[in-house]
């Protein structure tokens, strides 16, 4: 949820009001310097793409959903910002990786993903749907525990689905039996599942969901 | 450090890692063709439309502490077990957003004057796109 203070920020934006362009400008630019600081370390390098960042940031706003959280969707223009200017350097981590030995990227080789493929821009918007979905479920659920200090609980859920580690491993980490994990991944998959189900959205594309599948 | 899994390589793509952890894993996928060929599946399941729970936790901040909170954690006034849980979402989990707001929050004595050239600099370049 975005906080009173940065909608009302947005909101004059929308209106063309400079000053609250430049506060916008000073409250979030030492951050974003910061997140990009940690894969560039040229300073100009990085001013560039905070600057980039602000200038996509003003490009979309006409796009910019005022529910969501403005520290997240900067957040995101600054990642597209740095994965452009990586990969024109050839250090992004597909190119490192995937390159075969003729030095070919499979990344260059998949569908174009341009906006204005209207098939890809229908499958963006299925997929940002299911996504908001598991957000506000496994948000509500995690705020909730939060609130109750209950952070053993968000522990265990952030090291199994965040980290994708093994139940052995996380009860090891925080003390706990590999049944009481198995326990809240149970209770957490399930909520989510009944959730995705009730909001008539298919639970398949979410292999984390029924990992028995997978297995 | 620990074993690579799905997750991790999820967020390796989308840059989401640590520095040593963003090294590590370009170390052992020059030497390894089985994570090479996981990675590529990786991109297939994302081509296919499939979504990584923990990818949505992580790329939606769903547990990322408010800039108030980070504040409360550098002055040291957090209760001892919330205080707990963003080390451990800062260090274990190694959460690059919640890192650069610490030290953008540790970074705020830093000289002001170029500071504020460098924001007359971003708003000089976007201004003329606030007026269309």
């Amino acid at each position: 949820m975005p906080n009173e203070s940065d909608r009302l920020l947005v909101e004059a934006i929308r209106k063309r009001d400079p000053d609250a362009w430049r506060q916008l400008i000073a409250r979030y630019e030492g951050r974003l310097r910061a997140f990009l600081h940690r894969r560039i370390k040229n300073a100009d390098t990085c001013d560039d793409l905070v600057q980039d960042t602000f200038i996509g940031f003003l490009s979309s706003l006409p796009h910019y959903d005022d529910k969501r959280e403005l520290q997240t969707y900067l957040f995101t223009i600054a990642s597209y910002k740095l994965t452009d200017h990586l990969r024109k350097l050839g250090r992004h981590p597909v190119q490192q990786a995937t390159e075969d030995a003729a030095g070919n990227d499979p990344l260059l080789q998949r569908p174009d993903s341009s906006p204005g493929a209207s098939s890809v821009a229908r499958g963006q918007e299925r997929e940002r749907i299911e996504a908001d979905a598991v957000a506000r479920c496994l948000g509500g659920l995690l705020r909730d525990w939060l609130d109750k200090g209950d952070f053993v609980r968000v522990k265990v859920l952030e090291l199994l689905l965040v980290k994708g580690w093994a139940n052995k491993d996380v009860a090891k980490e925080l003390n706990l039996t590999e049944q009481q994990i198995a326990n809240f991944r149970f209770g957490a998959i399930k909520k989510l599942s009944d959730h995705i189900k009730a909001a008539g959205l298919p639970v398949h594309v979410f292999p984390e969901l029924h990992p028995e599948e997978r297995a | 450090m620990t074993p690579i899994t799905e997750q991790i390589l999820v967020a390796y793509l989308d840059d989401a890692l640590g520095e040593a952890e963003t090294s590590y894993i370009e170390r052992e996928l020059r030497s390894s063709g089985e994570l090479r060929s996981r990675l590529r599946q990786l991109l297939t399941d994302e081509d296919r439309g499939e979504h990584s729970v923990g990818a949505i936790w992580r790329r939606q901040r769903l547990t990322c502490a408010s800039r108030e909170q980070l504040g409360s954690y550098l002055l040291d006034v957090l209760e001892p077990d919330h205080r707990d849980y963003v080390d451990f979402h800062l260090d274990l989990i190694g959460c690059p957003f919640c890192q650069a707001n610490l030290a953008d929050l540790k970074d705020q004595d830093r000289d002001a004057a170029p500071a504020q050239e460098f924001r007359r600099r971003v708003f000089d370049s976007s201004a003329s796109l606030l007026k269309k």
